[in-house]
């Protein structure tokens, strides 16, 4: 039994290629069912998500090799090999799986640390399993690799800190005010970055945005997708009292918001604070702003500092994280060994016990005389013995395999008991 | 030197100084100092405080105020009890980081007052010294705790405007969050304290303890400033709505009068129902029924 992966990602290929093999959710059943039916003793996973696609496969001492999922992909997406192939990379048993396990821990992700993976691996493995395309290889895999990214997650700090301008202001804005229920969100500007403040402030419960625009109708469908309030640029002066967090990023070439407007506001709400958010350039909001007290002022540059302090720190986690990995690793691989060898030993089992079978079936006719009582007895015994007979090497053989020889042991009992026959197909 | 009684109290102490080092610590060093030191030594501080409270009681089967000593250590039973209550209700995070360390040091300097020279002059059984220092107790135990929430709002304020991002500013709550919390401990203080002064000036005015002028001891005088004080806090938020760092700074100066009214006015030469023991033999103490 070996676990192959063969796939590409974000920085093996560029998009033009990745877009060429790409899943979806609904034909990943077809296309599990279409590589099933051409190796049927197979287990596979298909995942894919914008920055990758990887194929997990688990077949019997690696009668699948790369090429055979590269030409099933070729196929599939009816893409020439060699368009894609350059880019593809494969790996093979324990490098397959750590793999896996960086990938779901985000180790391989764009931006490392973020959560969105394990769901998409999760999701990927759902489908796998509801297709009963995978087996108990697979189901062991990705089990622990699920398992892994929580501990990892748990463990380490690689996930915590924020990495983004628009979750890092969110979060600032979060240390100023316990809840966004109630609270106004003047927004200036209607740009992409102010778009994604707001889609980030609206998830975490903020529902009365202002828009203001020098262009009311760009104004008026930013405010109409966040069920928000459109008005006219110049009523900005009005609203600057009432909001409880300002975002502003509009071109102009000069300063929007002044010091006197918010000393004024600030004089109107009593103390109560406001959160500014200049993420324009140049600045929209006179700096000075910043020393009036219960003001709190934040431009690009210190959220950006900040969002660079935060991804170093889940660099820093790297090394952690990789020594996680390479035990677990290691456990899975010895996990393995042990699945690897349970249809050999059920197989020396099975053939010791006909062997016991038949001899009794042989004996009986000679002990007509013998009551049914008796006779159980006899059969327990031999029954009893056999087990007995066969638990010491089961035990050795199940303890080798962890160190990855028990396949030679089981290999060698098969010969010397004269048992050849194959059984440990993959069990759905 | 202390004396050998009064060793509970040293225990107590120390277990509020590790509760107190644990908590800074498991701020600054999570890994290193366990969250659940801070809890079961503060926990283990204040079952001890409340047995040595009990003890004192019985040994001169009174309420323990009978002192300065036993009236701080009540005073400092009482933050306590109203913290514990208070998390458990509003579950406070960070707070023991704030409070604990300043019960540590007033514990610290409670201990300065053994040796109980100033004894009470009043007799205890008195329905009229309950009425006056149970609700004066506890709501100087809200005023502490506000105190508190008060330096951890300059703190986290402080932070924001700065932009240090350290460990402490992840673990503190917000600023919004942080106001109505001290909000709420000075809303639930300062009815307790009006209560208490209008019992004691009740007491005072129908019982004559202080004598005549009982109106210009310093006590009387700074109790009715720090009501003021508070007043003007109720007022400045509830009338005129005030927020943020004012309301923070009116806070912390209102506990530094609570804290000089409490004992700054025995420096005075203020005696407020106590007395000096090496007086004790001249005066008789006033028995009132």
């Amino acid at each position: 039994m070996s676990i192959l992966v063969v796939g590409l990602n974000h920085k093996s290929a560029p998009v033009e290629v990745r877009e060429k093999l790409a899943f979806n959710a609904n034909n990943i059943p077809t296309a599990l069912s279409c590589f099933l039916q051409k190796y049927q003793k197979a287990e596979a996973v298909i995942l894919s998500t914008c920055n990758r696609v990887e194929i997990y496969v688990s077949s019997l001492d690696g009668a699948i090799q790369a090429e055979d999922v590269l030409s099933f992909l070729a196929d599939f997406h009816k893409v020439e090999l060699p368009v894609f192939s350059p880019y593809m990379y494969h790996n093979k048993d324990g490098r397959a799986v750590n793999h896996l396990f960086f990938v779901t821990t985000s180790l391989d992700s764009m931006v490392l640390g973020e959560s969105q993976i394990l769901s998409q691996v999760k999701e990927a493995y759902t489908i796998a399993s509801l297709q009963e395309s995978t087996g108990k290889v697979l189901n062991q895999l990705f089990q622990q690799a699920l398992n892994v990214a929580k501990i990892v997650h748990t463990k380490t700090s690689i996930g915590k800190r924020k990495v983004s301008i628009s979750s890092v202001a969110v979060e600032f804005a979060e240390k100023i005010f316990q809840d966004f229920t109630g609270k106004i969100v003047l927004v200036v500007g209607a740009g992409e970055m102010c778009e994604l403040l707001i889609k980030h402030l609206y998830e975490e419960g903020a529902r009365t945005f202002v828009v203001a625009n020098r262009t009311f109708e760009r104004a008026q469908e930013l405010a109409h997708t966040y069920h928000g309030q459109a008005i006219k640029y110049e009523l900005l002066g009005e609203y600057l009292a009432k909001a409880d967090i300002i975002i502003s990023s509009t071109s102009a070439p000069h300063y929007v918001i002044h010091t006197q407007q918010i000393k004024e506001a600030i004089k109107h709400r009593r103390g109560n604070p406001i959160f500014l958010i200049d993420i324009a350039v140049p600045r929209d909001i006179e700096p000075d702003i910043a020393k009036i007290d219960n003001v709190y002022l934040y431009n690009i540059d210190d959220l950006q500092s900040v969002v660079s302090q935060n991804i170093d720190e889940r660099t820093r986690e790297i090394e952690k994280c990789r020594s996680i990995i390479e035990e677990e690793v290691e456990h899975f691989m010895a996990k393995l060994e042990e699945i690897k060898i349970e249809p050999a030993i059920t197989l020396l089992r099975n053939h010791f016990h006909a062997i016991g079978r038949e001899e009794l079936n042989r004996l009986k006719p000679k002990l007509k005389n013998m009551q049914d009582g008796e006779w159980e007895q006899v059969v327990y015994t031999i029954e009893r013995t056999i087990n007995k007979l066969l638990h010491h090497p089961a035990k050795v053989a199940k303890q080798e395999a962890k160190n990855g020889g028990g396949y030679r042991y089981v290999e060698t009992i098969k010969k010397l008991f004269g048992i050849f026959h194959h059984t440990d197909h993959p069990q759905h | 030197m202390i004396s050998l009684p009064h060793t509970p109290f040293i225990i107590v102490i120390i277990l509020y100084f590790i509760s107190s080092v644990w908590s800074i610590g498991s701020i600054v060093k999570p890994h290193a100092f366990n969250r659940k030191v801070v809890k079961w030594s503060m926990m283990m501080g204040f079952f001890i405080h409340s047995g040595f409270l009990v003890f004192l009681g019985f040994e001169s089967s009174n309420i323990p105020i009978t002192n300065v000593y036993e009236s701080f250590i009540s005073l400092l039973w009482c933050i306590l009890f109203v913290y514990i209550n208070l998390d458990y209700l509003y579950r406070l995070p960070s707070l023991d980081t704030f409070l604990i360390p300043v019960v540590t040091a007033l514990s610290l300097w409670a201990l300065t007052f053994d040796g109980g020279n100033l004894l009470i002059t009043v007799h205890l059984q008195n329905f009229w010294l309950i009425a006056h220092i149970i609700p004066i107790f506890v709501g100087y135990a809200a005023f502490t705790i506000s105190f508190s929430l008060s330096i951890m709002y300059l703190t986290q304020q402080r932070q924001l405007k700065h932009k240090l991002f350290g460990p402490l500013f992840n673990k503190l709550p917000s600023l919004e969050g942080i106001d109505k919390l001290m909000w709420k401990t000075i809303s639930f203080g300062f009815p307790l304290l009006t209560l208490g002064l209008v019992f004691g000036t009740f007491w005072v005015k129908t019982q004559n303890i202080l004598g005549e002028m009982w109106y210009l001891d310093y006590k009387v005088i700074l109790g009715l400033a720090t009501w003021l004080i508070y007043a003007a806090l109720l007022h400045m938020r509830l009338v005129a709505s005030f927020h943020g760092t004012k309301i923070a700074c009116l806070t912390i100066a209102g506990f530094c009068l609570v804290l000089f009214t409490f004992i700054g006015t025995f420096f005075m030469g203020s005696k407020h129902a106590f007395q000096n023991v090496n007086e004790q033999s001249h005066t008789k103490i006033l028995h009132i029924q």
